[in-house]
């Protein structure tokens, strides 16, 4: 009975563990996306923003070091939802349209340079990774605790921003201008706010956050870079978003739902199960986010004025 | 509390010019609104009125001219520069956000700590002082359009603003809820000379009962000003219409006496019948309590009733659009319905008239869609119901709102239904378009239709009802066709 137990015990341990790491990312960008999303606009660009962020944190690591890599993955990522938020909260482009173009120039672009700066056959390339912290105490509380507190600094920052989030949108007044906007723009404008400055904003924080998810896939994850490597994460924290109903916490738990839901194949495999192939678990997240968003959808929280490309006013 | 001279400027425009491309909105307005008055603003729809009050907010700027507000010129004028100033705008359409609290809509464009407590509280200090009371953790689309209209002008009054701008308040109130407004606003402006409030109407009434002064505006220039009691109802007509227009407008306001059609109403069949009709709404609260009435061929009767009694329910289960939970029901299968919002509910707005006449259908129909057919049907009834648009191809965005009140008219009358239910014709129209509207639901039922239709504007159920129904709290009946009766009905206090 012991043995049975113990059999389980090492790998749920790695189960858990390999839920948040890979929840980290996904909760960095669905987060940002999530700031983006309600101030009214939509960034099917966030997968842009994660490659570029990726890259760049692989190069700036390699030439300086594991912490500017985190900087220069967040600054590229800002870099290109600039372009985003020139064509659709200036010019009042389509979102959609604008969103998936980036995504498709930024993969184009990022694997263009990478073969230009490793050159074409793909030099073995080991970039310097962040390793976890371990937080005394906390980290050996059994089963949660090395899940939980044996991750690298970037999750930690993760776990003060989710509830500083929350605080800031329902507790400050530049929240309640940021869901104003989102809701009626119009409205917002007639109390003094002004719309177009606070969508940027929102749009260049998500744009941020998506460059940081990208350098911790390289930085606390891969540690390398490969072609594509975002493998549609920022559609999958778009979808995060409207699983977590538009609130940081929510957001979070997605997030870490998905993490599971990822982290289920390295359980599956690591107990032996290797007759269900690992290619059904990839599936696993979507179908649980078709799943949750039937059950969900008696009330919908989106934005009202989400992806609406005009402002009656101004 | 102020030395401010009672006859200073509360809020000055000095030769204002707008265009928006090539149409000319605005052309060398001036308006004074001395401190300590309410200053009515009048005009016709397109006159040019809420464009003026827009640029004296903030929310457009001017080509050419000045704003001053108590003698500071305004230069990079803003919304938020003018609520610094102590300017507050009451919206027609109002600006709140719908999915939000009071106290988080009466916070909005601050700075700083969102704390709800604090904010709660000062609106409740804010009520017990104006009698302007709203619960602060209300969610604002849960509240009816007066109580809506309250949480705006608390909204400003929180902050401090010491001159109201108010576009068409009184449009959408019932008529004690837009008397209590008007008086309310004479409390406002009595209270410190330094509060003046510009009263953006159409209702010659209000004006001359409740204005110091009153300015018109005509085609975008300023074409009469003066204290309100130099004007009378005759003169401010003219003065809003210009030459030529006036017989129509003034028969439009008078309340006929005759009832038409007393010799028929009885010969016809009824249409209509409702017996005992109980109807929930979508949210499961139960809004009409066993409603019994007739409307037979050839009537027009009309409902009165304060805004949220119940009606809009009612008339929605008599279209077919909400099927009533108990009670019997007699109607045609073909009932035509014209909604209130007409942008919302009856216009696809950046679609073709023809697109839009073929909605009418849309629902039944199958296969391919006759758009030749349709054009040519659609030009037809513009042609014959007197509506004004360049072809059918234009957007119905482009029409005018008379206009495109008379559109969705046409549209519901075309095929000749039995019946026809019709929901605040009039509501943001000027008095000839409203006129014209009134001419259109006189020849349905001149023609044999049975009309049941809804206003919120108590003369106007009075003027064009043959039979008078009210509702209150879900319940109807029947009441004679005097003013003072049905007024005291719908507020329940016979």
């Amino acid at each position: 009975m012991n043995m049975l137990l113990d059999g389980f015990i090492a790998p749920l341990d790695d189960f858990l563990a390999a839920s948040v790491r890979t929840a980290t990312p996904l909760a960095l960008a669905a987060l940002g996306e999530c700031v983006t999303e309600r101030s009214g606009v939509i960034n099917i660009g966030l997968e842009g923003s994660i490659i570029c962020g990726a890259l760049a944190a692989t190069i700036a690591a390699g030439s300086v070091g594991v912490s500017v890599g985190f900087a220069a993955g967040l600054t590229a990522g800002l870099l290109v939802t600039v372009l985003f938020a020139l064509f659709t909260v200036y010019l009042r482009a389509d979102q959609i349209i604008t969103g998936t173009a980036i995504t498709l120039l930024s993969l184009g672009l990022t694997g263009l340079l990478y073969k230009s700066v490793y050159g074409s056959t793909g030099v073995g390339l080991t970039t310097p990774t962040t390793s976890a912290v371990e937080v005394p105490l906390l980290s050996s509380i059994p089963l949660v605790g090395r899940a939980l507190f044996a991750q690298p600094l970037v999750t930690y920052a993760l776990y003060l921003l989710v509830p500083a989030m929350a605080w800031w949108f329902f507790r400050t007044h530049g929240g309640l201008a940021l869901r104003a906007v989102g809701e009626s723009p119009d409205a917002a404008m007639a109390a003094g706010v002004q719309p177009r400055r606070v969508q940027a904003l929102a749009v260049l924080f998500g744009g941020a956050m998506a460059g940081l998810a990208g350098a911790t896939l390289v930085l606390a994850q891969s540690g390398t870079f490969v072609e594509n490597m975002s493998a549609g994460k920022g559609f999958i924290a778009i979808a995060i978003v409207v699983l977590g109903r538009w609130t940081p916490f929510g957001v979070a738990g997605a997030a870490l739902l998905f993490g599971a839901a990822s982290a289920l194949q390295y359980l599956f495999q690591s107990l032996g199960w290797n007759a269900v192939p690992y290619q059904l678990f990839l599936v696993l997240p979507y179908v649980l986010t078709l799943i949750v968003l039937a059950r969900a959808s008696g009330r919908t929280a989106a934005p009202a004025a989400l992806a609406r490309r005009e402002l009656t006013l101004g | 509390m102020t030395n401010t001279n009672p006859t200073a400027s509360a809020l000055a425009l000095r030769r204002v010019h707008k265009s928006f491309g090539s149409v000319r909105a605005l052309h060398d307005v001036t308006l004074q609104v001395r401190a300590g008055t309410v200053h009515a603003l009048l005009g016709e729809n397109g006159a040019g009125k809420t464009t003026l009050m827009r640029i004296a907010f903030g929310l457009i700027a001017q080509d050419q001219g000045d704003v001053l507000v108590h003698g500071d010129t305004m230069r990079n004028h803003s919304a938020l520069n003018a609520i610094a100033n102590g300017v507050g705008m009451v919206h027609q359409h109002f600006s709140l956000v719908p999915a939000m609290t009071v106290a988080e809509n009466i916070a909005l464009g601050e700075y700083g700590r969102f704390d709800a407590k604090r904010v709660s509280a000062r609106i409740r200090d804010i009520g017990e002082r104006t009698g302007l009371v709203i619960d602060p953790q209300a969610r604002v689309s849960d509240l009816s359009v007066s109580a809506q209209q309250r949480c705006e002008i608390v909204k400003a009054l929180a902050r401090d603003a010491r001159v109201l701008i108010l576009d068409e308040p009184t449009a959408v109130l019932a008529p004690d809820e837009a008397s209590a407004l008007l008086q309310w606003l004479r409390g406002f402006v009595a209270e410190n000379s330094n509060h003046a409030v510009v009263l953006i109407t159409h209702k010659l009434r209000d004006a001359l009962d409740f204005a110091d002064d009153i300015t018109v505006l005509r085609r975008g220039e300023s074409v009469s000003t003066g204290a309100a009691d130099t004007f009378t109802e005759s003169t401010l007509a003219d003065a809003m219409l210009g030459p030529g227009d006036r017989a129509h407008a003034v028969e439009s306001e008078v309340v006929p006496t005759i009832t038409r059609h007393t010799d028929s109403v009885g010969a016809h069949h009824v249409v209509l019948q409702a017996d005992a009709l109980t109807v929930h709404d979508t949210r499961g609260v139960q809004r009409v309590k066993k409603a019994s009435f007739t409307v037979r061929a050839g009537e027009i009767v009309g409902l009165a009733a304060v805004e949220g009694s119940g009606q809009a329910e009612l008339l929605r289960a008599v279209s077919g659009l909400l099927p009533p939970s108990s009670g019997r029901l007699h109607a045609p299968a073909d009932v035509g319905f014209v909604p209130e919002d007409r942008h919302r509910d009856a216009l696809l707005l950046d679609a073709s008239l023809t697109e839009n006449f073929a909605l009418r259908d849309a629902g039944t129909r199958r296969g391919r869609v006759p758009w030749t057919a349709l054009a040519a049907r659609a030009a037809d009834v513009l042609r014959q119901r007197d509506v004004r648009a360049q072809s059918v191809q234009v957007m119905a965005r482009t029409l005018s709102g008379g206009n495109q009140q008379k559109f969705i008219l046409a549209r519901a009358l075309d095929e000749a239904p039995a019946a026809l239910v019709v929901e605040n014709p009039t509501r943001g129209l000027d008095f000839r378009a409203a006129a014209a509207v009134h001419d259109a639901l006189r020849d349905a039922r001149d023609a044999g239709i049975a009309i049941l239709f809804f206003s919120s504007d108590l003369d106007e159920v009075l003027t064009l009802g043959d039979r008078v129904l009210v509702m209150h709290d879900g319940v109807l009946r029947e009441v004679p066709r005097e003013r003072e009766v049905v007024g005291r009905a719908m507020l329940a206090a016979s």
